[in-house]
């Protein structure tokens, strides 16, 4: 017992101790000073004490040292995670670490330019990006990204900070390669999920009317027939909510690149057009596009694919479906920016399609969405999937802005732009990153009790991130060789369907053959590791047989099934 | 309509040239392939390419018949470095787009590569760096570590800067000149904290005001703008284009340039 007690004092000196010594050097460094000023002021709160955040600022403060003075330039798309980095963060890091870093802020569009020409020129343009992990499978192919998990044990070692805790990143998976390599370090991540007016499905009166109607409860759908149904109920049925005039269902579908985004954030997954296998599906991904080995073969279903195969032609068609019978009749001509707004104005039962980036604009409190006590009337729930989908595929999109060092940086800037890179993910900051801008990327910050108390008012973002819904929504995959070259047929040949310029299955198999032509032409690059190297082409009826994807159509209908939102949740613990 | 058909007119041409072309090289193929070879080559070189670009000054700058600037000079080593011939025409840059979309054989620069724009056209890319600081008086020193420094200061931009806009945007005090060039005097007179310019745009103006702001405060966007070509332009001439650029900025081309206007890459 005395024991206990001599540790015990001995455990709380040694606190002390080490509490003063910070304190003393606080006195004399003024950057540590800086930093127990940000530690104290701003980065609140934390999943470490606070003399495990000044330990680890203490350690920025002695790795940095030999970059004193250096300025470097980052750039990340537009988002309000980013912009918290570019406001806060970089003058965080500067008063602490004497590096003064230029964080720009732009399009997603203009960052992989910017990313493309510096490879281009060989001109130092940036000192690091936070770009998709979309781009996965280019960085790897292309031998220009400067692999992470060898850098750390390299040129890099002195200055990977040693509480970066890899294990505790919940999306490394999407950024590595299939050569097991590290290329991206996540900095924020959103999913893109089920949206819903909680409030309205719990109305008695509605329930019952739906029920029987339908057969069944009306509640979260876990399929698109039962999303179909209840998009035809509040469209249809309810039609009219407190006068104004309400809809089961709210998309866009204006010739846009949004167009294209809509559909390649994974919405052929969510059909069921893939193989079983995460995080994209193997050996066909959610783009349809078969890979053999590392190769890709092929994304028509002459060559293996399934980009135009009927379980492609089934999503492109709901979408269309559902856009034309249901949706506000404004909405075929708006883009992603235009409908984003629809959703808060109260007149919207349901929306598929939905990014959590903006569950922070959708909880401002004078919306009519919002209850006044400060909860949401919605909730995000995981994706109802369509009748091509099985157990183990992935079910839908999530987006991993991710770090991203070129190997044509110099060292020097490299070695800077990393500690900035870990500074703006470290346990120290990120809690309170988290907070702002709700993209999490660290299990501890999501299993925190901070996260619990905040969790009745963002309406299921940290029940999904709780569960293993977050390793089933995930970004574009290794399969895709050239991201920004491919990413831009979606919107090409959809709106060209959309328009009724062609069928559905004539419009995916002009994309089909589209996209076949560019793995070809990439394929030709000798250099390139795991380079596009065609199937031939065989009758569709070849594939079409064989197991997996390419799968045959399926004539019969799915039946409607709902489940209460706990009950929906609990599907993916 | 009319320019549908004029388009369909000029490609039905294009595409009976290129096949008399084919046939022609079949038969000499036939009987000996280096002669095609040389006809194909002929051909390539003959090709001239319409260039439309809009008058930027010190980018692009046309006194009489004589053209002047940054990108003039870029634009003849670029060509200097490949088969191809161009001609370089000036006119407004909405036109420029229009026309460029409408008709094979036309290219314009310097031109933002927006989402919107990407599929539209062929591109050679980036044609102009451009990085934008933040200048502060001569006798005043305004600290800014990072952009958001700036949120309490006035800043002078022009109607029609794409920087002016951004700014704005973000929520910045941004006060809109009808032209650039007042930005300066505006500065001086203490009537904005902080002008937000170009940095090539800046050293010109400076220059012909005899007026020196010293470095900017901050270097806080950067901006890469392209060619952008008909997309029925020939894949030979892009690769030739893009492989000319690529060793103008690998070979140290560009940072000269870039330094005779007195600003870094």
């Amino acid at each position: 017992m005395s024991d206990i007690r001599q540790n015990k004092l001995f455990t709380l000196l040694l606190l002390c101790i080490v509490w003063l010594s910070f304190d003393a050097h606080a006195l004399f460094d003024p950057k540590m000073k800086a930093a127990e000023y940000w530690v104290t002021n701003e980065f609140q709160p934390s999943t470490l004490t606070q003399v495990e955040q000044m330990q680890e600022m203490s350690w920025f403060v002695e790795a940095s040292k030999p970059y004193f003075g250096l300025q470097i330039r980052v750039v990340s798309e537009r988002i309000a995670t980013h912009g918290y980095e570019a406001s806060v963060l970089a003058k965080a890091f500067f008063e602490i670490t004497g590096i003064h870093v230029v964080h720009e802020l732009t399009g997603e569009d203009d960052v992989i330019n910017k990313l493309s020409a510096q490879i281009f020129t060989q001109q130092n343009l940036y000192d690091a990006y936070i770009n998709d992990s979309d781009l996965i499978g280019t960085h790897f192919r292309s031998n220009a990204v400067l692999p992470l998990s060898d850098f750390m044990k390299q040129e890099g070692e002195a200055v990977t900070l040693p509480t970066l805790d890899l294990q505790d990143f919940i999306g490394l998976k999407f950024t590595t390669g299939p050569d097991g390599k590290l290329y991206q370090l996540p900095d924020q991540q959103f999913a893109n999920l089920y949206w819903y007016r909680h409030d309205w499905f719990n109305r008695e009166d509605f329930k019952q009317r739906f029920r029987l109607r339908y057969g069944y409860e009306l509640g979260v759908p876990q399929n698109w027939q039962a999303y179909e149904d209840i998009a035809e109920f509040f469209s249809d049925d309810v039609k009219e909510i407190d006068g104004s005039r309400v809809y089961g269902h709210m998309d866009y579908a204006k010739t846009d690149p949004s167009l294209g985004w809509r559909m390649s954030d994974a919405w052929l997954s969510m059909a069921g057009v893939g193989d079983k296998g995460l995080p994209n599906g193997l050996p066909v991904d959610e783009w349809g596009i078969r890979v053999e080995q590392c190769r890709p073969v092929g994304a028509s279903v002459e060559r293996g694919g399934a980009l135009n195969g009927p379980a492609s032609v089934y999503a492109v068609d709901k979408f269309i479906y559902w856009l034309n019978r249901f949706a506000p009749e404004e909405s075929i001509e708006l883009n992603f920016t235009q409908a984003g707004e629809w959703p808060g104005k109260g007149l919207i039962a349901q929306q598929i399609f939905w990014y959590t980036a903006f569950v922070a604009d959708l909880t401002k409190p004078d919306l009519p969405v919002m209850n006044s006590d400060g909860t949401p009337k919605w909730r995000v729930a995981p994706s109802p999937v369509g009748k091509y989908w099985q157990d183990g595929m992935k079910s839908g999109y999530q987006d991993t802005g991710a770090w991203t060092l070129l190997k044509n940086t110099p060292l020097e800037r490299q070695q800077a732009a990393w500690l900035y890179a870990q500074f703006v993910v470290s346990k120290t900051v990120s809690l309170k990153k988290t907070l702002v801008g709700l993209t999490p990327i660290r299990l501890s910050d999501i299993e925190s009790d901070v996260m619990t108390q905040r969790a009745p008012y963002l309406g299921g973002l940290v029940e999904f991130y709780r569960s293993r819904g977050r390793d089933v929504w995930t970004p574009t995959g290794t399969n895709v060789p050239d991201y920004p070259g491919l990413a831009n047929y979606w919107w090409h040949y959809i709106s060209q369907i959309i328009e009724g310029k062609v069928t559905v299955q004539k419009g995916m198999d002009n994309f089909a053959v589209a996209v076949d032509k560019r793995l070809k032409l990439i394929g030709a690059r000798a250099d390139m590791k795991c380079a596009p190297k065609l199937n031939p082409v065989s009758k569709r009826e070849v594939w079409l047989n064989a197991p997996g994807a390419p799968k045959r159509e399926i004539s019969a209908s799915q039946v409607g099934k709902t489940l209460s939102y706990e009950e929906a949740i609990n599907v993916w613990k | 309509m009319c320019g549908n058909s004029r388009n369909w007119a000029i490609k039905g041409v294009r595409s009976a040239i290129a096949n008399s072309c084919s046939k022609l090289c079949s038969a000499l193929l036939l009987g000996g392939g280096i002669l095609c070879a040389i006809l194909t080559s002929t051909s390539l070189q003959a090709e001239t390419i319409e260039v439309l670009t809009y008058e930027e000054s010190p980018f692009a700058v046309k006194v009489g018949k004589t053209h002047h600037g940054l990108l003039v000079d870029m634009l003849k080593e670029m060509f200097s470095r490949t088969s191809l011939d161009y001609n370089l025409r000036f006119i407004p840059l909405k036109r420029a787009i229009i026309t460029t979309e409408r008709t094979p054989g036309y290219c314009v620069l310097p031109v933002a590569r927006s989402q919107e724009r990407e599929a539209h056209f062929r591109w050679i890319s980036p044609v102009l760096v451009s990085r934008y600081g933040l200048f502060s008086r001569s006798n005043q020193t305004i600290p800014l570590t990072s952009l958001s420094d700036a949120k309490s200061y006035k800043i002078g931009s022009f109607l029609g800067s794409g920087i002016g806009e951004y700014l704005i945007d973000l929520g910045y005090d941004v006060e809109l000149a009808s032209v650039s060039a007042q930005n300066l005097r505006k500065l001086k007179r203490a009537r904005i904290d902080l002008w937000a310019a170009e940095l090539v745009s800046a050293q010109e103006q400076m220059q012909k005001q005899a007026i020196n702001f010293g470095v900017p405060e901050l270097i806080f966007y950067t901006s890469l703008r392209a060619m952008a070509c008909n997309k029925e332009i020939p894949r030979d001439q892009t690769l030739a284009l893009e492989n000319a650029l690529k060793s103008m900025y690998r070979d140290g081309y560009m940072s000269r340039l870039y330094l005779e206007y007195g600003v870094k890459i």
